[in-house]
């Protein structure tokens, strides 16, 4: 007989299918109101037809009822009979709702009280009909057929609107055996074939007939009958049901009498599929009238009904027999359904999809041939190809089934349209929510996942974001607020950013809350940025509500969103301003099983970090880790572009035993330092090994270290990860960076899930496992925020040491093997490697193809006192620009840029284009004046200043005050001012300066200042200026030698009109000139 | 040969030993997935102290657990009789590391008698019985206790 199990899953399916799209669909037409959308009104209908129609053939009757009240409403907005209103959408939208709920647990569901709803709903009905029509809502009719038959208990309102709409009604009679199971149809497929001609009114299997025994017969029959309207006519419907005539009955008036059962006893005339399979199938017999059922029930007869035996039953106990099965059964049921009831357990895919799936199969199965044929007969050629075609499908497999499993987001966002829309209504707040991107898709499992942060997160919006309309008003907004859901693809990531118009966060109200809960100390707070501030709200146990509400925060929130996106591999970002609106971006991986990574290695174990949190990779060569890594405490931190950055050596914190490459020995050694700082220089680490060295060792290695051995470099040199998770941002020491992979994550048993350093572990290439670090547990466990912390102090008082310092960014070459030189760093574009045979000569020039263009060459030897270049294969070439035009200067290697602090001979060595001299790494080093060596070469490049200059002596000398505490770079900068033709007046210190410029303010046409000045500084400088109604005139330029924002920032609210970097000659005099208003 | 170990599995049941330490111990056969020689295997730092490490077995991340060390004993010494035997458990699978395999042996549960204190230096929890064969005594351990966390 049928296999109910997988016919009943296949109707909750189905069901569950239509019933998705309704919250938006009601929705909408809630918006709509009096403008009714009839193909939306339609849809819904249509669906609440579908579920009903199919319950009724499953007994599911509670389903029914429902589904059948909720469409009654329906059918009168759809005949413009009733107007959508808030309130009604509100009662249909409850309907649907306990409907899903009854589909997904369909084993309870006809013990399930639906009456709040059913009467709710009828109430709606009733109230657009006029008062006679109202009884017939609830009355329930009989269909007796002409064999005498009875299809009971049809709701007359029903049948009234069908004939109302010139629909003909039939009663359409198909044999399970014959007709179905036989042709090898399914029930739900054969209602879901006439619902594309008419309307299924009810559904329901005849056991009266079945039921009827008699002595040897042979069961033949169970009809499956149908109640159908539909606008065809009698004679066409034979085609159409594809049955015998005889089974299809045009339903006239007088066969409709009033119902002698309601709808209470409506479960016992309705036994459903599930019973009756298991039956013994009888010969058709005379029917049974209705009232048998109470006969029935006083009839003591036992519970035999399973057995065959029981066919030779009385015709009156069978109604009994079914009762008593029902309640046998339920145990079966419940255990079998329950393995549907999870989540989602099937998945529709593309048709194409599948396709593709099946070809790519296929052309795995012959690559595979062709792999083992090249195997068998040794030809290396064919296997290698075909390994290369292996490794493209598996590529295309891999990416494929992917897709199998990516779902689109409007899955889950599309809801929420329907939580806002709920909330708002119960806290009297008035919000549109906006919803972008829909068709983003994610792989399934992450969508489930982030079902209920998302949803955490846009209650909160709505409960603690918006505003009250009143308050919203005031406040100058819209009196409507607008939440925005914006889901969007970027860098192999998906984005969703929850945004709100609301009061934002306040960050001392959180800090100073924070404090109040004892979550975080005041010394703590006062160290924060308010960005810091606002990330409070993640820490376990906070609400930032004055009162805790229904609608979210109990002081659990915000902290489980962040756990539970972080273990999905996101990451959580808050954005906000006080008063303006609040921003939170989740950044998803686009599925969990494949992630892109980073491998490293520590010791002899490799351990890969998810690409995700890498932000960049660090080297720092031996000879600078004693220079660049410093200890705050006990903390080695390392100065990455003026940021310190806290680091985590891996091989510490897991404590695993390390090993370096001991070039000498050609092996691997325990390393036995327990400090990153703790390394000097290579000679040393070698005796801090503890190792014995033995002379000839050290010699090799001196003589090694002569001839730049690359390997020697490498193996000393310090490899971070530079890594980043939440808020933690910290550098991760491992022996050896490898390859960017794709790994798969795998799970480790149940004995490491307490290991929490690790997020998984992968198999690599080779076949050995790997694990998965979890940056963010890491930082945990190495107790980073005290770190943090530390290096933020020092920093700062760092700074204020290196405040009266001149730093400069240098890059240092070579001119032939013994000169050493230095150019500043800002002016240079590129670094390249040239063959030296390219260099073409053109008269006494001589220039090189380069990027569509020619670009000149010049060694220093041409312009100052030095050897000619050696000559070699490769030159290496740095180019300048210059006047926006580049330039090469070609050098000897090796090539460095590093910060110095300027101490600079300036007479010594001085000669053309030399600045001056300075100790760079135990060398003489002479800074190339670029400026002077183009002019030099190239005077023509310089005619406008020139022209510039001869302008200015007519029309009067421009004074520029220029306030520099440095000795090199005043003298610099004045040095090329006056070049121009400027006149310069010169200060140590913002105070000098400020005492020239109040003597001599009418001279004055521009003031040039440095921003760390012992004294008084640019800021305060400036500041003074600005404020000063006698000097607010003059324009302010700042010079620095580091931009950083801070200082931007800060320089901008004191009034300083432009920045420009030290040394950037160009720069510098073009803005002069625009400001004085100068060509 | 599966089905027949099933029927009889009241009245008799097969056990694989193995020594562990100086003790000769035994697992139901049924527990056991493979025996196998397959050492190539990460480390996991910061895992306790009887976990030998991870192990890839076809694709799948295997627990390979030091049988001596988790039993209270020394951990197994490297030897070529070195042996993981891989067991399933609540729809995992683990590696126990043992020094060496023996014989599988057949039984019936009512010869087992109940577990000393102590068998060979292991503590009497870890274990379900005692078998006495003519010539030597077999413990049989409870996997679920010795795979408990």
């Amino acid at each position: 007989m049928f296999e109910d199990d997988e016919t009943l899953q296949m109707y909750i399916e189905e069901s569950l299918d239509h019933l998705t799209d309704i919250e938006s669909d009601l929705l909408t037409i809630e918006e709509g109101g009096e403008n009714i959308d009839f193909d939306l009104v339609n849809n819904v209908f249509r669906a609440a037809h579908s579920v009903k129609g199919g319950a009724g053939f499953m007994g599911l009757t509670t389903i029914k009822d429902l589904a059948h009240s909720l469409e009654n409403v329906l059918g009168l907005i759809r005949n413009n009979e009733l107007t959508p209103d808030s309130k009604k959408i509100s009662v249909l939208l409850k309907g649907f709702d306990k409907l899903e709920s009854l589909l997904r647990n369909i084993e309870t569901s006809n013990d399930q009280d639906i009456s709040d709803h059913v009467e709710a709903l009828e109430k709606v009905t009733k109230s657009s009909l006029p008062e006679d029509e109202q009884d017939i809502v609830n009355e329930l009719v009989d269909i007796a057929l002409k064999d005498g038959r009875v299809f009971p208990a049809i709701s007359l309102f029903e049948i009234e609107r069908y004939k109302g709409e010139g629909k003909n009604l039939f009663l359409v009679e198909y044999d399970l055996i014959n007709d179905i199971q036989r042709k090898d149809k399914n029930p739900i497929e054969v209602l879901n074939s006439l619902q594309k001609t008419g309307t299924i009114i009810d559904s329901r299997i005849d056991f009266e007939s079945v039921g009827l025994l008699s002595e040897g017969a042979v069961p033949n029959r169970i009809p499956f009958q149908v109640l159908f309207a539909s606008i065809i006519e009698y004679d066409m419907t034979e085609t159409l049901f594809d049955i015998d005539k005889q089974y299809i009955h045009p339903i006239s008036d007088e066969m409709i009498s009033s119902s002698i059962t309601d709808s209470g006893a409506v479960p016992e005339t309705m036994p459903s599929l599930e019973q009756t399979s298991v039956q013994p199938v009888a010969p058709p017999a005379p029917p049974v009238p209705p009232k048998v059922e109470t006969a029935a029930a006083t009839t003591p007869q036992k519970q035999e009904a399973v057995k065959p035996a029981a066919a030779a039953q009385p015709v009156a106990q069978k109604p009994k027999k079914v009762k008593a099965q029902a309640k046998e059964q339920p145990s079966k049921i419940e255990k079998d359904i329950h393995v549907g009831q999870k989540p989602q357990t099937s998945l529709r895919v593309n048709v194409g999809l599948l396709d593709t799936l099946m070809n790519l199969a296929g052309e795995l199965v012959l690559s595979r041939n062709q792999l083992l044929q090249g195997i068998n007969s040794s030809n290396e050629k064919a296997t290698e190809l075909s390994s290369q075609r292996i490794d493209m499908i598996t590529s295309e497999l891999q990416e494929a089934i992917m897709r199998t499993r990516m779902q689109p987001i409007a899955n889950i966002l599309n809801k929420f349209t329907r939580v806002v829309r709920d909330l708002s209504q119960q806290l009297g707040k008035s919000i549109d929510l906006v919803i972008e991107g829909k068709e983003v898709e994610l792989d399934k499992t992450i969508l489930e996942s982030i079902n209920d942060p998302l949803t955490h997160l846009v209650r909160n919006s709505v409960d603690h974001g918006v505003e009250l309309p009143a308050e919203r008003e005031q406040a100058g907004k819209k009196p409507t607020g607008t939440i925005t859901l914006k889901a969007f693809h970027d860098a192999g990531q998906v984005n969703i950013v929850i945004s709100d118009d609301g009061k934002g966060l306040h960050p001392e109200k959180i800090a100073a809350s924070a404090i109040d809960k004892g979550l975080i100390t005041e010394q703590q707070v006062a160290e924060m940025s308010s960005k810091n501030k606002m990330e409070l709200i993640f820490l376990p146990g906070f609400s930032t509500a004055e009162e805790v509400t229904d609608v979210s925060g109990r002081g659990v929130g915000m902290d489980v969103v962040t756990t539970n996106i972080e273990t999905l591999g996101g990451l959580i970002e808050l954005d906000s301003t006080a008063g303006q609106g609040t921003d939170i971006q989740i950044k998803l991986p686009l599925t969990l099983a494949i992630i892109p990574s980073q491998i490293t290695s520590v010791g002899k174990e490799r351990y890969a970090v998810p690409q995700v949190n890498l932000n960049e990779l660090l080297r720092i060569p031996a000879a600078q880790v004693k220079e660049k890594i410093e200890m705050v405490g006990d903390a080695a931190v390392v100065r990455l572009r003026g940021e310190l950055l806290p680091l985590i050596n891996l091989a510490e914190i897991l404590d695993i035993e390390r090993t370096y490459w001991d070039p000498v020995k050609k092996k691997e050694r325990a390393d036995r330092r327990s400090n990153v700082a703790d390394r000097r220089s290579k000679q040393h680490m070698i005796s801090d090994s503890g190792y014995v060295i033995q002379d000839t060792d050290t010699e090799e290695d001196k003589s090694k270290r002569l001839k730049k051995d690359r390997r020697y470099r490498s193996a000393s040199a310090l490899n971070i990860a530079v890594v980043s998770a939440g808020a933690f941002k910290y550098g991760l020491v491992v022996d050896n960076l490898h390859d960017s992979e794709e790994i798969v994550v795998k799970p480790v048993g149940r004995h490491l899930k307490k290991c929490a350093a690790y997020a998984g572990a992968t198999i690599m290439g080779d076949g050995k496992v790997a694990l998965i670090l979890d940056i963010s547990n890491l930082a945990q466990i190495a107790e980073l925020s005290a770190i943090s912390e530390a290096s933020q102090m020092a920093k700062s008082a760092e700074d204020e040491l290196e405040a009266g310092k001149d730093k400069a960014a240098l890059l240092t070459f070579r001119n032939d093997e013994s000169e050493y030189l230095a150019a500043p760093l800002n002016l240079v574009e590129r670094i390249e490697r040239i063959k030296t045979t390219d260099i073409e000569q053109i008269g006494d020039r001589k220039v090189i193809q380069y990027r569509g263009g020619a670009l000149p060459l010049y060694e220093i030897s041409q312009v100052a006192d030095f050897n000619t270049l050696p000559k070699r294969e490769q030159q290496e070439v740095i180019v300048f620009k210059v006047k926006e035009r580049e330039l090469g200067l070609m050098v000897t290697p090796p090539v460095d840029a590093l910060e110095v602090n300027l101490e600079l001979d300036e007479s010594t060595l001085r000669q053309k284009s030399i600045t001056g001299s300075m100790i760079i790494n135990d060398h003489t080093t002479l800074l190339v004046d670029i400026f002077e060596l183009v002019k030099e070469l190239n005077p023509e490049w310089f005619a406008k200043e020139a022209e510039i200059k001869a302008e200015m002596s007519e029309d009067g000398e421009k004074i520029i005050l220029f306030a520099e505490d440095s000795a090199f770079f005043r003298n610099q900068v004045k040095a090329f001012m006056l070049e121009d033709g400027f006149k310069v007046i010169e200060a140590e210190d913002g105070l000098i300066a400020w005492e020239l410029l109040k003597e001599r303010v009418d001279e004055i046409d521009i003031v040039v200042t440095d921003l760390e000045m012992p004294n008084m500084d640019g800021f305060e400088l400036t500041s003074k200026i600005k404020t000063d109604p006698l000097y607010n005139h003059l324009k302010v330029i700042a010079l620095t030698s580091l931009a950083s924002e801070a200082h931007i920032e800060q320089g901008k609210t004191v009034g300083i009109d432009e920045y420009e970097i030290k040394l950037d000659r160009e720069k510098l005099m073009k803005i002069v000139r625009q400001h004085l208003n100068l060509k | 040969m599966a089905a027949k170990t099933k029927d009889a599995s009241f009245d008799e049941q097969e056990f694989s030993t193995f020594y562990v330490g100086g003790a000769l111990c035994g697992i139901n056969i049924l527990n056991i997935q493979e025996i196998n020689k397959h050492f190539d295997i990460t480390q996991v730092p910061q895992s306790a102290d009887y976990i030998n490490g991870i192990l890839n077995l076809r694709g799948r991340i295997v627990t390979i657990i030091d049988l001596s060390k988790k039993l209270g004993l020394s951990a197994v010494a490297k030897t070529k009789d070195n042996r993981n035997i891989i067991v399933n458990s609540e729809d995992e699978h683990i590696g126990l590391l043992v020094d060496s395999i023996s014989d599988v042996v057949s039984t019936t549960l009512d010869a087992l008698e109940p577990a000393p204190s102590n068998i060979g230096g292991v503590k009497g929890k870890f274990f379900q019985g005692v078998l006495k064969t003519e010539q030597k005594l077999i413990g049989i351990l409870d996997i679920n206790e010795v795979l408990k966390e």
